[in-house]
């Protein structure tokens, strides 16, 4: 049987990619860092008591600023695959924590490929780097693909351009199977509650049953290319099957506004936004007049990328990549899935007891 | 931009501060005598045990005001900038050797890349109109496609040094772009002189000629793996026909200083825009004393890098332009004065 390990298993992407690794027959490892708070909501569904027998998913504390935690774990598991999706991967938070920044994207993946390296499984492990189109920062040339110079414009970024390089130079110097996937803004219900598109399913919902007021946004002419993480760690996966370690650019190749993405998730549920004033006075209106959605400087960045479209010909003539959920079935399932949780939580209240209230 | 600073004839004004980080190394002890002379006073951040052994700013006691501090640790840098309250800083230190950056990758990142956002942060909330100048290096050009490198020229770096210094480069120009801040980086090509150590290897071929010039067979220095340098007559070195474009160290702390007194923070390449292989210069170092290269040199392949940056030369058009800066050294001229410092060096072991 195959083993793989998963940095960042309790994320997005790690749940993700574990579903579909544990279908495909992996033993699935996956490093989690240790929290006051329970951090494993995502893969819940997926744990196996510990004293079962012929347990297939197993969770290590484990933490990417920790080289003594990684190397134990690698060696103990002796992976075939490790996917590296753990990262402190909020833009806006790299501003004020760039050092912790460096310290989890782009020292962390040089301590795996070290770890690699000094265990001596140069041969044997394949190793996935979950590069980022946020490397384009400033785009050089629309849409982006493999070949088009970076020029990230935020601390991630910038970490996460170190942490493609070494991925870059590892495999050149070491011949270690190693490989980035830049990959496009991919998104799903179970995206991080600050990320722009779950912030606002979530508070759309939230109005819709009357749980919120109103949705503050930064920039909503910021155009992104959005998919769906299930498409997209299958590409993760598809790209460690190959004969040659390559980049490969996963893309959707559309692009829509933050505004357009408000536009759809609220046309899900029935609410027309009408759209008024400019810049930080943009406002949005429900059909009764209520302010819905409004612009707050405080979230717009230090320096803001403004546009991001990727093409992903590569992926698709070498591997025969196509994502298969469209934008429109995207923003659905995450609308119909806050809307669940918010009709929850309006259930809980009218019977007297509190909801968590969680805020940025 | 504050144009508080004074000039020259300028008596009255304030005296301008300068805070160096690894002004033990080549580059921070001339820049610590240029700022010098120039009436700057000069602090240096070194660590205690670069400035307690032999160094190249060994001779500056006195002159400049050592502080104690490794960049790799925040409060040092922040401590730094606090008590030197400087006008300009120039962010010099560095692990500096790319060949060795394999064995020693994240120590690297560490202090090539970390440490400079470090000191981006100290500066951002203790004193956010000081200068900084930050030292990149055209290792980040690496295996490039572009034939001469300048401003605009897209890094692919070839080995970790290089993608650390990649890093500090993007983390100074966001500094700049958002926060205003004055931070200008100087794309640096190899500069050598007299004070480089010998592990570089223009200093590890005037050596070689030096030891030929007074017929030492073999040398009292050693190299990486221990053994002399030149050994029963031969000096060791790795690929020939890497060529770089290598000019003089004294002529580079000069642009960095320049780049520092333009009104906007912008980046220079800093480079000859001449481009010379390993072989021109063991020629041009063993015929300064009347030797033959061919004789006494030979290409070793354990000393040939995982991944060898692809020939690197700069195209300074910006430099000249913009600061009129042009170096005042030839190639010859340095090659010379290197083998001849290394013969003064190694007579008292004849």
């Amino acid at each position: 049987m195959k083993k793989v390990l998963i940095t960042g298993v309790t994320g997005q992407d790690g749940s993700y990619l574990a579903e579909l690794l544990l279908s495909k027959g992996y033993e699935v490892h996956g490093i989690k860092r240790r929290s006051s708070l329970f951090n494993t909501d995502r893969i819940d569904h997926l744990y196996v008591d510990p004293h079962e027998s012929n347990r297939r998913f197993i969770l290590h504390h484990g933490d990417l600023t920790d080289a003594t935690s990684l190397i134990r774990i690698i060696q103990s598991v002796q992976p075939d695959e490790i996917y590296n999706l753990a990262a402190q991967s909020h833009v806006a938070v790299s501003f004020e924590e760039p050092e912790y920044t460096a310290n989890s994207d782009a020292l962390g993946a040089l301590r795996i490929l070290e770890a690699i390296r000094i265990l001596g499984l140069e041969k044997k492990t394949r190793f996935y780097q979950a590069s980022t189109s946020e490397l384009y920062g400033l785009v050089q040339e629309t849409p982006q693909k493999e070949t088009t110079p970076f020029y990230p414009r935020s601390p991630y970024a910038v970490a996460k351009l170190y942490a493609y390089w070494i991925t870059v130079n590892y495999r050149e110097a070491y011949g270690i199977y190693a490989c980035n996937g830049i990959l496009f803004n991919h998104e799903s219900p179970v995206r991080g509650e600050t990320f722009v598109t779950r912030k606002i399913t979530r508070a759309l919902a939230r109005i819709k049953l009357g749980l919120q007021d109103c949705l503050h946004l930064g920039n909503l002419d910021a155009k992104r290319d959005w998919g769906h993480a299930k498409d997209y760690v299958e590409m993760q996966w598809l790209m460690l099957q190959q004969e040659e370690p390559e980049d490969f650019v996963i893309a959707t190749g559309i692009q829509y506004s933050v505004r357009e993405f408000v536009d759809a998730a609220a046309k899900e549920i029935g609410i027309a936004i009408r759209w008024t004033g400019e810049g930080v006075n943009e406002k949005g209106f429900d059909a009764k007049g209520n302010c819905i959605v409004a612009v707050d400087p405080r979230y717009f960045r230090p320096a803001e990328v403004e546009t991001l479209l990727g093409d992903a010909s590569k992926a698709k003539e070498k591997l025969g990549w196509t994502p298969k959920i469209t934008f429109s079935e995207l923003v659905s399932e995450m609308m119909r899935e806050d809307l669940k949780a918010a009709e929850r939580d309006e259930v809980v209240k009218k019977h007297g007891f509190n909801t968590y209230q969680y805020h940025e | 931009m504050s144009t508080s600073f004074k000039t020259e004839s300028d008596t009255d004004a304030p005296v301008k501060r300068a805070l160096i980080t690894g002004v033990t190394g080549q580059d921070g002890s001339y820049l610590a005598e240029l700022l010098l002379e120039k009436g700057y006073k000069v602090f240096g951040l070194a660590r205690q045990e670069s400035w307690y052994k032999a160094n190249c700013a060994s001779h500056l006691a006195g002159k400049i005001e050592i502080l104690f501090g490794d960049v790799s640790e925040g409060i040092d840098l922040a401590t730094a900038v606090q008590d030197a309250k400087p006008d300009e800083i120039y962010n010099l230190a560095s692990q500096s050797r790319p060949g060795e950056s394999w064995s020693r990758a994240p120590e690297t990142l560490l202090v090539n890349g970390l440490a400079a956002v470090r000191l981006f942060e100290a500066v951002r909330h203790n004193c956010p109109r000081a200068r900084i100048y930050h030292a990149s290096s055209s290792e980040m050009f690496g295996q490039t496609e572009v034939e001469r490198q300048d401003e605009h020229t897209p890094f692919n770096p070839v080995n970790p040094y290089a993608a650390a210094k990649v890093y500090a480069h993007q983390m100074a120009g966001i500094y700049r772009d958002s926060y205003g801040m004055y931070i200008a980086s100087g794309i640096l090509f190899n500069h050598e002189s007299e004070r480089r150590p010998l592990h570089f290897l223009p200093q590890k071929v005037a050596y070689g000629a030096a030891c030929q010039a007074l017929e030492i067979a073999n040398s009292p220095d050693r190299n990486e793996r221990g053994r002399p340098i030149v050994e029963d007559g031969k000096l060791a070195l790795g690929n020939l026909q890497v060529s770089r474009d290598w000019g003089y160290a004294p002529d580079f702390v000069r642009a960095m200083w320049m780049i520092l007194q333009q009104d906007l923070p912008t980046d220079f390449v800093i480079g000859t825009g001449l481009s010379h292989t390993l072989q021109d210069l063991c020629e041009v170092a063993y015929q300064s004393v009347g030797r033959d290269w061919k004789k006494c040199v030979f290409s070793d392949p354990v000393l040939v890098r995982p991944l060898e940056p692809r020939t690197t030369v700069a195209d300074p058009a910006k430099a000249r332009q913009v600061l009129g800066w042009q170096p005042s050294v030839s190639f010859e001229e340095m090659v010379g004065r290197m083998v001849q410092a290394q013969i003064r060096r190694l007579q008292r072991f004849v």
